[in-house]
Parts: C-alpha cells; structure tokens; sequence
C-alpha cells in the first residue's frame, strides 16, 4: 500500500486537486457552487493529512485529518449553505473583474510562487510540490477576498486561506502539536460563525450583502 | 495563575444571567475588583522570579506581569465606567436588557483572551489567544447593531482585515517551528523559554522569513500603519469603554507578540534586521497618523489616529533598541495606556452630552463641565506630548535613546512629527474645550426634551461618581509619571529588558 502511494505519487495527485478546487473559485458565479468547492477542497485536505499519516503512522496526524474533516469539511458547510438560504441569495456573485481576467490573474500568481520558491530555504518532508501549492492556494485565497463584493465570497476567501495555510504548516513541519491544531480549528469556527452573524446583519442593516455599500467609514 | 485567568470567565457567566441592568454592572465591576485584588501577589512574585505551570504551557515573568497588570487595571477602569455608560444608553434607547448582558458577558471574556495572550509560553497558543481578542472584541464593537450601520461596517471591517493579517502571522508561527526543527533534530518546539534557548542556533534566512510575517501579521491587529486601516472605524465606532480597552491595550498585547518574537529572532539574524524593519513601521506610522490627526473633524477619530501615532513611537523605541530604547518603549506603553482610555472615557460624556462626535458640533466644555473639561484637558496636554506630562517623559527617553545611537535622520524624522501631532490634537480638542459656547449646542433643560441624549450621565449618582473617580485616579497617575517614575515600576521595566535579553 505505502509503494503503491508512492508509485502513483498521490500525495502530488491530490494536492493539486486542493489547487484546482481554489483556482476553480474564480469561474463560479452561484453562492452554493462556491460552497460546495469549499467542502470537496476541505475533504481533500483531510485526506492527504489521512494519507500522510498512513505513510509514517502518526496517530495524531489521524486525529488532525479527522478533526479538520469534521469541522472544515462537514460543520462549516453546512453552517455556510444556512447562510446562504437565510440571506436568499442564489444568484450571481459579481466580481470586479471578469472571470477570464481572474482564472489568468490566479495561473500567474501559481506560476509566480512556483518560479519564486524553487530553490528556497525549505527543505520539505513528503513532496517537494505541496509548499508551492500552499502557498498559492493562500494567495488565491486572498485575491478572491480582493475581487468579490458579497460578505460570503468574502468569508470563503478566507476559509481558503486558511485551507492553504493548513497545508503550509503540515508540508513544513508534519502538522503541528494537536493543541494547537484544536485551538486554531476552534478560532476558524467561532470567526465563522460571527463573521456569518455579521453577514446577515449587514444584509439587514443596508437591504444588501454587497460590501460596496460599507464605504461611509472613511479618512 | 490559573485562577486570574478564571475569574473573568465566572464573571462572565454570572454577568449573563442576571436580571437587573444595574445590578449587572455592580457585579461586573466587583468581579474585576477581586480580579485585580488576587492578582497582586501573582504578579508580584512574577516580576521578580518567572513563574511556569502545566508542564510549561503557561509562563510568566516580568513583562507578562508588567502588561497584565495594564490588562487588569484598564479591565477595571473601563468595567467601572460602563455601568454608567450603558445605563445611559439604555435610558436613550440605544439599547436593552439582552444587550446588555451580552456586553458585559463579552466584556469580561476579552479580558480573559488578553490575559491569556500574557501568559502563554507557547508561541501558537499566544496566537490562538490573539486572534481569540479579535473574535470577542469584534463583537463588543458591534455592539448594539441592530440599531446602528456604522457599527456593523467597522466590525466588519476590523475582523476581516485582522483576521488575514494574523493568518500571516500564523504562517510565522508555522515557520519558526520549521527552524526549531531543524536545530533540535526531531520534534520542533514552540515554547518560548525553549525557542529562547536555542534562538542563536536558529537558521537566520529562516528566521527572517518568520519575523517579516510575524511582523505583518501582529502588526496589523497592533494598528502599526500601513495595515492600520480597520483601526480608525473601529475606536470610533465602538462604545466608549470598548474603545478605551482597544486602544489602551488591546493594541499592547498584540504588540507584546511581537516583543516575544524579536527576543527570540534578534540572536540569530542580529540586532539590525528586526531593529531596521521595527524603526521603518514606526516612523510609517507616526507620519502617516500626523497628518490624519491634523485634518481630522472628529474627535473619536482624532483619538484613534493618535493611537497610532503611540504604537508607532512604541516601535520605534524597541526598534531603535538598547536599554534606553527599550525603557522607553516600555514605559510609554503604559503612559499611553493611561491617558488614552482617560479621553476615550471623557469623550463618551462629551459625546452622550452634544449628541454629536464632530469637532464642529462641540464647544465650550471647559465652562460647561468644568471637572469633565480638566480632565479632558489634563488629558489632551499629554498626548500631545507636553512637559511636565508622561507621555513627554517616555517620548524624550525614545529621542535620547535614537541621539545616543546616532540616529539622526530618524530622530529628526520623530520630531517633525511629534510637532505637528502637538498642534493637530491641541488645535482640535483646544476649540472644543475653550471656545465660547453656542447656543444651541448647550443641553440646557428646554431642549434636553427633544434631545435623543439626556443631559449628561456624568453627575448622576453612584455610577457618575465611580466613573469621575477612575478619570481622576487616571488623570493622577498622568500627572504624577510626569515628575517621576515610581520605583516599583521601574525596577518592573528594568527586569523586563533583561528578560528580553537586551545589552
């Protein structure tokens, strides 16, 4: 089992499923689709934590691929689809830029971590492409968070940033101590779920979830 | 140790049951009270020798002591100040029960996550503790929202923003553990005391990386300017006790972060690096934050760009380094956390009393209020950085500090800007202290009726006297740093730098 992973390198194989999924962010119009490229990235996620650790028996690496199943992959979901139905908003998602421009934008920021981190000071465990990846994935992440105009695009920007650097921690160091894994999930939840609050506050407050609308706060 | 970080949290959950708006905030205030009571010796016998618990997950020394003891203290200043503050809201209408209860619930929990930044040796839970204060607090800045827009947009804004910085900080955090790996042979360490240990050994590129990531990252939620952006809505936006605590020491915690990291990071890639980076946000700061103070029209704004103002000459003073640097670092951030929450304090009854936070709409406090007016007063003169105040006192040791180094251009730099800071927050809070009153402005018994803010809370009972008691203890303190610097504090300060590691 351990020879046909390597084999078929599908720690590579499924880490570029995780970019894929960010990059695919940028061609979805539809609130839900977003979600659900959110969930199948998280799922992802927690399989090459599983993967890895099968490969080098940590246990608590499969409590860490667990965990992040559990929240990333089944609670946050959920939470983000009640969102989505109670702000009724179904409907396009109207970036600044067009998709075309944006799919591009987000091929030269891969191909720039990529040139950028080829030799770098970091000598990685498993697979010398997951760091680029990471880090591309946290650099998508922030440009959909730049370029989208509704709160919940933006709060899945950031659920992939946090994705990508999920994978950057477990690429540099094999995950970090379970602690501080539970700690960090338990953040990213709770700031979701006020963050979702915040969401439907702001479609009530101003009849709209468009961020364009929050620009009196100024000088 | 255990029990400082649990009695917020009993508070807390005591404070959300309770039926009675008053009876909330007297027991809100009396927790901290006991909180700052049983504290004391902690603290105490931390400055002197450190102290660990649970197998090392918490650890405190003098500079935890030191910024906990700025956490407890404004904890009680602003619990004290709100029981007058929200029965004043609720009495205009702004608010009700449940808000109530959550505000305080919430009040006590972001004194807990500070705290807990204080005391955590590991470097991720610090972190965890960090992003935990932008969480609770985001909440107390929308406090209230479903009667305010304004609110909702700041919070908004503030968690976002801090939320993607400290998410880069995270990745610093990530890095380290990476170079601690590297040096130990097999498992990384996060520990601070461990990383300190072994902090010569580390891999310097490496350890650059993580500090310019640390930097960005803590230096966002510490409001260091380019990243300051959610900073000015949120202070201004937020209820005036919140707005005290965030600005008072919210920022200093996050600041704190990156003092433990440049203790760690220094050793290896030395001095220069972390000192240059420190000095170029600072001085960013500071001049970015002059010129909003001097075309600023209103005043909560005012006071939250002067917050950046501060941060950026506490920057500069660890930036610039050494013993003296340092010092002045240190004791600035406790004079900024002292007269900062005095005008936030003082600008929530000016504002509860002009129904208005622009300039403009302001004048004539002084003769209107004479007591509120002197404080204000006392208070304006020593952010603008005035002899015989103390934030004057901290300011000079920074300026000695930089001449002493030889650090001409930055030095000049600095007062160039302090200078026009000087005339952008006395011209601004000078027209409304002593400019004739207008007519219409004064909340005289004919208009109070068709006024939305009844006349000020500031003389009303008990709660009015607690609330002048604490402004008059701050503006005490104000004047008193500005003659000398208690011995006890600064035998404080001095165990700081050498935990700190400096020479």
């Amino acid at each position: 089992m351990k020879n046909w992973i390597q084999a078929f390198s599908v720690i590579d194989f499924i880490s570029v499923g995780i970019l894929l999924t960010a990059v695919a962010m940028n061609a979805l119009k539809r609130l839900e689709s977003c979600v659900r490229v959110y969930t199948l990235n998280s799922w992802l996620l927690s399989l090459l934590t599983a993967i890895v650790a099968f490969m080098i028996g940590e246990a608590h690496l499969y409590v860490a691929a667990i965990l992040t199943f559990m929240t990333k992959g089944i609670l946050l979901p959920v939470f983000l689809r009640r969102i989505v139905r109670q702000i009724k908003l179904t409907h396009d998602v109207e970036p600044y830029i067009n998709n075309a421009l944006s799919l591009t934008i987000s091929g030269i920021l891969v191909g720039v971590v990529y040139a950028s981190l080829r030799e770098g000071i970091f000598v990685t465990g498993f697979s010398r492409n997951v760091l680029q990846i990471s880090i591309a994935v946290i650099l998508i992440g922030l440009f959909i968070m730049i370029t989208r105009r509704k709160a919940l695009t933006q709060v899945i920007g950031l659920l992939f940033m946090e994705n990508g650097l999920f994978l950057a921690g477990f690429s540099l160091t094999f995950g970090m101590p379970l602690i501080v894994e539970l700690g960090v999930l338990f953040d990213m939840l709770m700031g979701v779920i006020i963050l979702g609050i915040f969401t439907i506050q702001i479609k009530r407050a101003f009849t709209s979830s468009d961020l364009d609308k929050l620009t009196i706060l100024k000088g | 140790m255990i029990e400082i970080l649990l009695i917020p949290v009993v508070t807390a959950g005591i404070c959300y049951i309770l039926p009675n708006t008053r009876l909330i905030g007297y027991v809100s205030a009396a927790g901290t009270v006991v909180l700052s009571v049983l504290s004391i010796p902690t603290i105490i016998s931390a400055i002197s020798s450190p102290i660990e618990m649970l197998k090392g997950m918490l650890y405190m020394d003098a500079l935890s002591g030191y910024i906990m003891g700025l956490v407890i203290f404004l904890g009680l200043a602003s619990a004290v100040y709100s029981i007058g503050y929200l029965e004043h809201e609720l009495k205009s209408g702004l608010t009700d029960i449940t808000w109530i209860r959550r505000y305080y619930a919430l009040l006590h929990l972001f004194i807990f996550t500070m705290l807990l930044v204080t005391v955590a040796n590991n470097l991720a839970v610090m972190w965890i503790a960090i992003e935990a204060t932008t969480i609770v607090s985001a909440m107390l800045i929308g406090f209230g929202f479903r009667k305010r827009a304004l609110a909702i947009e700041a919070a908004w804004k503030y968690i976002i923003l801090c939320t993607v910085g400290i998410t880069f900080a995270l990745l610093g955090v990530f890095i380290t553990y990476y170079a601690s790996a590297a040096v130990t042979g097999t498992e990384g360490v996060l520990n601070w005391t461990a990383l300190r240990g072994i902090a010569g050994r580390l891999n310097p590129s490496t350890m650059k990386l993580a500090f310019i990531f640390i930097l960005v990252g803590y230096g966002t939620k510490a409001g260091l300017a380019p990243v300051h952006n959610w900073l000015p809505d949120a202070h201004s936006e937020a209820p005036s006790p919140i707005s005290a605590l965030l600005s008072g020491i919210l920022l200093n915690t996050a600041f704190y972060g990156i003092m433990r990291f440049v203790s760690i990071v220094e050793p290896s890639t030395g001095s220069g690096f972390t000192g240059n980076l420190l000095i170029l946000f600072g001085l960013v700061s500071i001049g970015i934050s002059s010129i909003f103070i001097l075309v600023q029209d209103n005043y909560k704004r005012l006071l939250a760009y002067s917050s950046i103002e501060h941060m950026g000459i506490i920057s500069l003073g660890v930036g610039i380094g050494g013993p003296v640097g340092i010092y002045g670092a240190l004791l600035h951030t406790l004079n900024h956390a002292v007269s900062k929450p005095l005008m936030f304090f003082a600008s929530g009854k000016i504002q509860s009393h002009y129904g208005s936070t622009r300039i403009e709409n302001v004048s004539g406090v002084l003769s209107s209020m004479p007591l509120l007016g002197t404080l204000t007063f006392i208070g304006t003169l020593s952010l603008a950085g005035t002899p015989p105040f103390n934030i004057f006192i901290s300011e000079f040791t920074i300026l000695k500090a930089g001449v002493d180094k030889g650090m001409w251009l930055v030095t000049g730099l600095f007062l160039l800007f302090a200078v026009i800071v000087f005339y952008g927050i006395l011209s601004g809070f000078g027209k409304m202290l002593f400019q004739s009153a207008k007519e219409q402005n004064i909340a005289s018994p004919e208009t109070i009726k068709g006024n939305p803010f009844p006349l000020d809370f500031s003389s009303s009972g008990l709660p009015g006297l607690l609330s002048n008691a604490v402004m008059l203890l701050m503006a005490f303190i104000i004047i008193i740093f500005g003659f000398t610097v208690p011995d006890f504090i600064d035998s404080t300060i001095k165990n700081c730098i050498n935990i700190l590691g400096v020479k």
